[in-house]
């Protein structure tokens, strides 16, 4: 098999783990390169981005036909990518080959829902990418990730190997979840510290502060990436959940993947506020716009982000401007989405503004992107064959382990329990208060 | 040895499991610096430090998602809704997240999910309600509701020593109402095991909570008549202890249920389909069914009075079926 990732990286503990070490492995760059100035949306929230698209969606009615219109100028150049402040050339050549897998598992997936090896819906992520891989990458091994159902990608670079992305959607008795729940529904408790996402968009934040909360208990600060969407960020699990981050100042980034569609609703009808970064001020948080296609302002400013929640300073919004490119789910062809904005958003896909970058710093020679993608292929190609070739569940485990084992020890994840201030002499006394009601 | 109630009970439990794990953590409004609105956390703070004692927004959905997050550390936190009514904003966390954890990604969640359920005191429609069916209908979960306070101290330490998430509905009630001597060692008591309260012959009164002393009231009326009820106090209702209901109804072969939750949907039904299984040939009569009006729970003392079962309506249930 094809090595996973390089470990060239100078600082990089010597660990075969299939993830990096990503935040902690941030040494100088390669070449200082000079930073555009950061611009400020009109609430005074940092605006990373090097480009603010100059459209906006519409709803029109016309021909006694329902549609959303474009407003404004679709055809303004691309940008090059913000140079990154952290991140070093191995490092960027690790990101660039994760959201090639990305994206060679999801045309993987693609395929085999076609062949009808898929059960059920198909949820991808192309266009996504860079979000994805680079916020994922800006996490330690101690951190956690709170996944939604596009962020395969993230769980790659997490550890995870494509072929359960593959086996989950085939419904194998193998996959992660032995087949009890489909798509990117599965995480690790114990090694990668991945929460498996729920259906119900938002959970996983206030889930993520518990853990937060948790690590805080046995001496640990730690970070825990939630992703949510710019429809998911519409339910009261994301303000409940993060919130009590907030109040707690517990390490929750939470990157608000502004994708611009909630299935088929745009974000006109999904929001009033101009950029959902603007809650950061209600959360009293921090918060930062980045342009969701570009690698280098998702690393740096989720690292930044990361940084933060290990000094034990708090929570953190990173909202990700870019662009679903495909439906919902397979099923869904997005004709709702006005062709111009999708043939914007084509020109600015991340792979392609990564491979510019490479050019222009001269990392990377087109011959060897090449080798990349080919590599990866032969990779991918491993995968499913083994993910196609993997059992079914047995039916006698349908209803098995809905209870764990009183038996057996679930260990602390970081260690005894600290506490600060306690009394241990202390007694109980009997309770002489009034109570709510008599 | 002093009685404790079954307040200091709860307190007990929690406060000995704490000095005894340190990965016992309880979170919840107003628990830390006020004690909880009934005061079962009070001066938890001063012994075991704001760390352990964690004072939350008015947010019951992060409660619960905290709570749980907290447990996949490791960790063993014991979760207060003010209020078991407020448990229906938690719904989607606890039935969603929590209830399929360990099935769907081998995550057990060891927790507590606590606080006070029940009518009797006029809290009015939203704090009075017993809202634990929703979840005796969820794989996942475990269903506690005592009616003493020794079994309130012992299922509450096997709740948070169990690696599942556990839902335990206090009765408030019973909260300064019922008091008794505890053992003085450190007992548990497990979960999932029906308790007779009292031997009978003539009729079994299947019940939990604060029926149970409805159920008790009756009995000794009826032991004047020479009807001797026989008291099933199931003191969990996840899992059901099918076998304790079995074997009552083949002592007595007559079942009243009774229960403070409303009828349609309520345990009744489900421990009736349990006699049907098990035991329909034991049967002399018909499975009886005392439960609270199919309506929400009225604030107004003579309203509540109408709307909760009454002591008089099992004399009358239980004449009716000894005679059948």
């Amino acid at each position: 098999m094809p090595t996973r990732k390089s470990e060239s990286s100078p600082s990089a503990p010597e660990v075969k783990q299939p993830h990096t070490n990503g935040s902690k492995a941030a040494n100088a760059p390669a070449v200082k390169r000079p930073q555009p100035p950061i611009g400020k949306n009109p609430w005074g929230i940092p605006d990373w981005r090097l480009e603010q698209p100059p459209f906006h969606i519409e709803s029109d009615w016309s021909g006694e036909e329902y549609r959303y219109k474009v407003v404004g100028d679709t055809n303004t150049p691309v940008p090059p990518l913000r140079p990154s402040k952290y991140l070093s050339k191995e490092q960027t050549l690790e990101i660039y080959r994760y959201m090639i897998i990305n994206r060679q598992m999801e045309a993987a997936l693609e395929s085999m829902y076609k062949q009808s090896k898929v059960i059920g819906g198909l949820y991808l992520s192309l266009g996504q990418e860079a979000t994805s891989v680079a916020s994922a990458y800006a996490l330690d091994r101690d951190d956690w990730l709170g996944p939604m159902i596009r962020n395969q990608g993230s769980m790659v670079v997490r550890g995870y190997e494509p072929s359960s992305a593959m086996m989950q959607y085939m419904a194998k008795g193998t996959s992660p979840t032995k087949g009890r729940d489909s798509g990117s529904h599965y995480g690790d408790p114990k090694k990668l510290n991945v929460i498996a996402p729920i259906s119900h968009l938002g959970d996983s934040i206030g889930v993520l502060s518990g853990v937060a909360l948790g690590a805080r208990l046995q001496g640990r600060e730690i970070a825990c990436l939630a992703y949510i969407g710019d429809g998911g960020q519409s339910t009261g699990p994301t303000y409940e959940g993060f919130n009590f981050a907030a109040v707690r100042k517990l390490g929750v980034v939470l990157v608000v993947e502004h994708n611009s569609w909630a299935y088929s609703t745009p974000v006109e009808l999904q929001f009033a506020c101009k950029d959902l970064a603007d809650r950061a001020i209600g959360y009293g948080v921090p918060g930062v716009i980045v342009d969701g296609t570009d690698a280098n302002q998702v690393y740096d400013a989720t690292h930044e982000a990361v940084e933060r929640a290990h000094r034990g300073e708090g929570a953190s919004i990173i909202e990700a401007k870019l662009m679903r490119m495909k439906g919902h789910a397979m099923h869904d062809a997005a004709v709702y989405v006005p062709s111009a904005v999708k043939e914007y958003w084509q020109r600015r896909d991340p792979i392609v503004r990564m491979e510019q970058y490479l050019k222009e710093t001269g990392w990377m020679t087109e011959a060897q992107m090449k080798e990349v993608h080919a590599e990866v292929q032969r990779y991918m190609d491993q995968e499913r064959e083994q993910a196609e070739a993997a059992p079914m569940p047995s039916p006698e485990e349908a209803g098995t382990d809905v209870y764990f084992d009183n038996g057996v020890d679930i260990p602390v994840k970081y260690g005894e329990v600290r506490v600060k201030q306690s009394n241990v002499g202390r007694k109980l006394s009997e309770s002489s208060a009034p109570g709510h009601y008599k | 040895m002093a009685a404790v109630t079954y307040l200091e009970a709860i307190r007990q439990a929690i406060w000995e499991e704490m000095e005894r794990d340190s990965r016992v953590f309880v979170l919840g409004e107003d628990v830390a610096i006020y004690g909880g609105a009934f005061k079962v956390t009070e001066g938890f703070i001063h012994k075991f430090g704001m760390e352990r004692v964690v004072d939350t927004p008015i947010s019951e959905m992060a409660i619960a998602s905290a709570a749980y997050g907290a447990s996949l550390t490791g960790l063993r936190p014991v979760a207060e809704f003010q209020f078991m009514d407020f448990i229906s904003s938690a719904h989607s966390q606890i039935v969603q997240i929590l209830a399929k954890s360990n099935w769907r990604w081998g995550a057990p969640a060891p927790l507590v999910l606590r606080g006070p359920s029940g009518g009797g005191v006029s809290g009015g429609p939203f704090h009075s309600q017993n809202p634990e069916m929703f979840y005796v209908h969820t794989p996942g979960l475990k269903v506690i509701a005592p009616a003493t306070a020794r079994d309130a101290k012992g299922l509450m330490k096997s709740a948070i020593r169990d690696n599942n998430p556990v839902l335990f509905f206090e009765h408030k009630f019973l909260y300064r109402r019922v008091k008794e001597e505890l053992p003085q060692e450190d007992y548990t008591i497990e979960i999932g095991k029906a308790r007779v309260h009292r031997e009978g012959r003539d009729l079994s009164v299947i019940t939990y909570g604060a029926m149970l002393y409805t159920a008790q009231e009756a009995a000794d009326l009826l032991a004047k008549e020479d009807i001797q009820l026989e008291i099933i106090d199931l003191r969990t209702l996840l899992p059901l202890d099918r076998e304790a209901i079995r074997r009552t109804t083949e002592k007595t072969n007559r079942v009243l249920v009774l229960h403070e939750d409303t009828k349609t949907g309520g345990i009744a039904g489900e421990i009736a389909a349990i006699i049907n299984e098990e035991a329909f040939d034991a049967l002399d009569a018909p499975i009886a069914r005392i439960a609270a009006l199919d309506a929400p729970v009225p604030f107004s003392p003579p309203l509540e009075k109408a709307f909760l079962p009454q002591v008089g309506d099992v004399v009358r249930e239980a004449r009716r079926l000894v005679k059948y």
